[in-house]
């Protein structure tokens, strides 16, 4: 008993999977869940990279999908009676075709993305740390040069979780993990870095908008990874300085604060 | 195993089947590898089902919650009274005194030495050495010293007047004087430090915890009761440790050298309980039992005596057995 | 998990009649898969049940307590206290009951959408549902996470015995404790912060009621049968008044702040550094020579000392000769011996030492502020064995040792290179 249900079931459902896949790319961002509101200055680079990756991957995924699909389809066993299966060996022509045009498509990538890449990760700005962020379980601490410019001086400032950098300036953040793997994430400027315990590795970006947004860890790093959700604001040069000096004098206080002001 | 599940069918739940390890044959042919895990999957099951998944604790009581709902409802309305603590009514007249003497049954153990690791120039100069004194046992007389004797409650208090030079406390070679003393509630206490060398003064339970310079004092005036006695100490020097009572009434005693002790004025011709501590006790809260049963003497270490007025009452010789003092 | 077993089984069996050629029965080996899935789900590993507060255990088993008793101190903090789910809040608490029930309770969305359950989801994986810092976590932990229970805080404005302010405790969960675990909440936003405080506060005072309840068994006269009075004068005035009003106190009780004095910052950390080394504030004597906090090894702080005393206690009760005693003293101590155990064992951590603070590091645990360090050396650390320098210390040197240890991490201009004990040597 050969029962052609069976091959019908199976081809519909490989059919299903790059329909509802193409489906859900192409509903999600009208139901928000796309790539974020881009506020740096590199971010349209990183975003067309990923447009033309996606682009690129999704032509093969559906084509691969709807070859599955015929195949499964056409040479269902129970609809073609006792025709036999032809054996072959293999071709070596079509192995050789299928290897180089992944291979030239992947060099392509490595070689088109190559200054993006060395945007991000290897032309640092000439410049001293704008904070330093150090990641630990499972907070953000944050220090701040002072006026002086200069980590490792007293008039440092301390802080946590609550990122501020000002508007259309180079940012260097220096960052460091106190105790495991964490990473540095903040969607809205197209930044992940990870934070490696023994390094000091520095990150940079230049922010357009002002606004806040959201930082977060994006390596699983303990049971309260969750717990790392922190807070970048960027905002005006003046904004920024104003809110310094106010925390500056805060960490440097001699007298209680009144307590309206601490709650 | 895999050989066990070969069949020539080979369908999906043959192969999970297969990955199982475990034959799906309907004949039912058991093999001796199957027996084996149906065995081991069941005794796992059991075994897992009967410990739970707690780790093994004391077990803990379960509130009665409709008599907690009865005692809320009780509580919140202010009629709802009687009192707490039972007030102790005054019979009698006059004061008494009242004496007795611990002693130890047996022979003591050696005194522990203590490890001295910081300002040895001073703790332990040419050779000394500091040893742990939390019992003290007289040679010549047996007398066991540092057993802490005060009134639980009173009907009356004596008035007398507070002293007005304060206690002395103090500490020297870095050793405090006074492993135990007692004091009244509002009595100044001056904590001295007869050291070359800077220490702390640590009363745990109060807010006391000062430094004291070397040569220096301080005064400390206790503003609360302590119940039973409070340990003391020196978080310089963690070997350093004391015991301290404060008692509102003053109604207090610590065995001298020789055991005795001695409380005057306190109210006679009425029953007045006592409570006996001390440092070693096995008994709960450091309450030292004694098996003298004509006072009453309990499990929580009081025993009940009537003076007489104007006299001195003298329960005689309490005898401590070693195992009472942890020993 | 476990309870998909049962149903994967079968439903791999009804497939295979579909998809096989041959009838596939039964096998006994599904059986027995099903038997057993069905087993694990009916225990009970799968559920949850309702969370309840647990008893302070270690001090029951020191305090000798009854089942009985202890099942009376627990239906009283049940009547005064409520249970995790539905707290309660007694007007003498001065609690505020809807911050609570925003704090208390599995972490839940209400009726207007407000996420409720607070302590659940942040604190109590740590701190412990009944905050009793034993929570799954806490073992991992080092410090370990603070058991509220005693009402013992150390980083506070208010003098060494005070319990602290609202605000300290606001400004704690803001900060976090850097140098701990503890990490920051401030971005939870004000109100949520505020309602995890006052839900602390709660729980200190419900913890602190209980060890006052089962402490107080001892001082029952015998006529009174081990059982505590159950009477609004007891309970109310006795028990939870005293603790209630010190929280209240605490308010108005903030340690007064004299103004630093106008001498210039070198000068004052010169004398700092004479206070630091000298015989009259003595800090080197713990925090060591070089300032690293290698003075002091072996003393252990409040929480851990009733811990590490109590098991000493114990074990050399254990070596006590039972020779001299009756059948039923035996018997009686056996049982104190083993419940004693059983509660140092399951009911508390491992006692551990405390370091004094390494001050060269910059990472301040009760906050960097130079009130926070007035505070703390004027009132030392409660529950710490940093004792108070108020008294010895005029408040203008207290000044100065904050100015010095404040230039601590700095000494060396951040160089680690410099030969720090040559250094301190030199300075002695």
């Amino acid at each position: 008993m050969r029962n052609r249900l069976a091959g019908i079931f199976w081809s519909i459902l490989f059919l299903a999977v790059p329909v509802l896949g193409v489906g859900v790319f192409a509903i999600a961002p009208s139901i928000d869940v796309w790539l974020p509101k881009d506020v740096s200055s590199h971010g349209k680079e990183i975003d067309s990279l990923f447009y033309f990756i996606l682009a690129l991957t999704g032509i093969v995924f559906i084509v691969t999908e709807m070859l599955l699909f015929w195949f499964i389809w056409k040479y269902d066993a129970a609809a073609r009676g006792d025709e036999k299966a032809t054996y072959i060996h293999g071709s070596h022509t079509l192995e050789v075709i299928w290897t180089i045009i992944p291979a030239v498509t992947m060099l392509f990538l490595a070689i088109y993305q190559m200054n993006a890449w060395a945007d991000m990760k290897m032309r640092r700005p000439v410049m001293k740390p704008t904070v330093e962020v150090v990641a630990r379980q499972f907070e953000w601490r944050l220090r701040y040069p002072g006026p002086d410019g200069d980590l490792g001086t007293p008039d440092d400032l301390f802080l946590v979780n609550d990122l501020h950098v000002p508007v259309d300036e180079d940012i260097l953040i220096q960052l460091k993990s106190m105790d495991v793997l964490h990473s540095f994430f903040l969607p809205n400027l197209r930044m992940k870095q990870d934070a490696v315990p023994g390094m000091k590795i520095p990150v940079w970006f230049k922010a357009t908008e002002t606004g806040q947004y959201d930082l977060v860890c994006a390596e699983l790093c303990g049971w309260g990874h969750y717990k790392m959700k922190g807070r970048i604001t960027i905002e005006s040069r003046e904004d920024y300085d104003a809110w310094l000096e106010a925390k500056y004098r805060e960490q440097e206080a001699t007298q209680p604060e009144p307590m309206d002001e601490i709650l | 195993m895999r050989n066990l599940c070969l069949s020539r069918e080979n369908c999906l739940p043959r192969r999970v089947g297969l990955t199982l390890g475990v034959s799906s044959r309907p004949g039912l042919q058991w093999s001796v590898a199957n027996c084996l895990l149906c065995t081991m999957l069941l005794c796992m099951t059991l075994l897992c089902t009967m410990t739970g998944c707690g780790q093994s604790r004391l077990p803990a009581p379960t509130p009665d919650s409709e008599a907690a709902i009865a005692l809320r409802a009780s509580l919140a309305s202010d009629s709802a009274g009687g009192a707490g603590g039972s007030e102790v009514v005054s019979t009698g007249t006059g004061w008494g005194t009242l004496t007795g003497r611990f002693v130890f049954v047996g022979s003591p153990p050696a005194a522990k030495q203590l490890i001295v690791d910081k300002d040895t120039a001073v703790c332990t100069a040419e050779g000394r050495k500091l040893f742990d004194q939390s019992l003290q046992v007289d040679e010549a007389t047996g007398g066991l010293a540092n057993v802490v004797v005060f009134a639980r409650k009173v009907s009356r208090v004596k008035e007398r007047e507070m002293p007005e030079e304060p206690l002395v406390f103090d500490q020297k070679v870095c050793e405090f004087l006074t492993p135990v003393f007692a004091a009244r509630v509002g009595q100044p206490i001056d904590v001295r430090n007869s050291d070359p060398i800077g220490h702390n003064t640590n009363v745990s339970g109060t807010s006391f915890n000062q430094l004291i310079p070397a040569g220096e004092g301080t005064l400390f005036t206790p503003a609360r009761e302590t119940g039973m006695p409070t340990m003391v100490t020196c978080n310089i020097h963690p070997w350093m440790k004391a015991y301290a009572v404060f008692r509102e009434d003053g109604y207090v005693a610590v065995t001298a050298a020789d055991g005795s002790f001695t409380i005057p004025d306190l109210p006679a011709g009425e029953e007045v309980e006592l409570q006996v501590w001390h440092e070693r006790s096995t008994g709960p809260n450091g309450a030292l039992a004694a098996d003298m049963p004509e006072l009453g003497w309990s499990s929580k270490g009081r025993f009940t005596v009537t003076l007489e007025a104007d006299g001195t009452t003298d329960i005689g010789e309490v005898q401590i057995p070693a195992s009472a003092v942890g020993s | 998990m476990t309870h998909f077993l049962p149903f994967l089984v079968t439903a791999m069996n009804r497939h295979s009649t579909f998809m096989c050629r041959n009838r596939f029965s039964l096998s006994p080996v599904a059986l027995v898969l099903t038997v057993c899935g069905s087993l694990l789900f009916v225990s009970g590993c799968g559920k949850t049940p309702a969370a309840s507060f647990r008893p302070n255990m270690v001090e029951a088993a020191k305090q000798r307590l009854k089942p009985e008793q202890e099942e009376q101190v627990a239906t009283i903090l049940e009547a005064m206290f409520g249970t995790p789910d539905n707290p309660i809040a007694m007007p003498e608490t001065g609690l505020d009951i809807g911050k609570l029930r925003l704090a208390a309770g599995p972490v839940h969305s209400d009726i207007v959408g407000r996420k409720n359950g607070l302590f659940r989801e942040h604190c109590s994986h740590c701190h412990g549902v009944t905050g009793d810092g034993m929570g799954p976590t806490a073992a991992f932990l080092n410090p370990y996470p603070r058991d509220y229970r005693p009402g013992w805080f150390k980083f506070k404005s208010t003098e060494r015995a005070d319990k602290p302010t609202h605000g300290d405790l606001v400004t704690i969960l803001n900060n976090g404790i850097y140098g701990t675990s503890m990490p920051s909440f401030e971005l939870l936003g004000e109100a949520k912060v505020d309602a995890l405080v006052e839900y602390v506060k709660y729980l200190s005072m419900r913890g602190e009621a209980e060890l006052n309840m089962m402490r107080y068994f001892f001082e029952l006269d015998d006529e009174d049968e081990g059982k505590l009075p159950e009477t609004r004068d007891f309970l109310v005035e006795e028990i939870l008044l005293p603790v209630a009003e010190r929280w209240q106190e605490a308010e108005d009780a903030v340690i007064e702040v004299p103004e630093m004095p106008e001498v210039d910052l070198a000068e004052s950390i010169a004398m700092g550094k004479e206070l630091f080394y000298g015989n009259k504030a003595n800090c080197v004597k713990c925090h060591g020579v070089t300032a690293l906090g290698d003075g002091q090894a072996n003393d252990y702080d409040d929480w851990n000392k009733v811990v590490k005393q109590w098991s000493d206690e114990v074990q050399s009760s254990h070596e006590v000769s039972t020779k001299e005693m009756s059948r039923e003293e035996k018997a009686e101590h056996r049982e104190y011996l083993a419940r004693a155990d059983k509660a140092l064992a399951g009911d508390a951590l491992e006692p551990r030492t405390i370091q004094p603070r390494n001050l060269r590091q910059a990472i301040y645990r009760g906050g960097r502020r130079p009130i926070d360090f007035y505070y703390r050396i004027h009132a030392g650390i409660n529950g710490a064995p940093m004792p108070a320098a108020a008294g010895t210390l005029t408040p203008d040197e207290i000044w100065h040792v904050v100015n010095y240890i404040r230039s601590l991490p700095y000494e060396f201009d951040g160089e680690l290179g410099a030969d720090r004990s040559m250094v301190a040597r030199d300075r002695l």
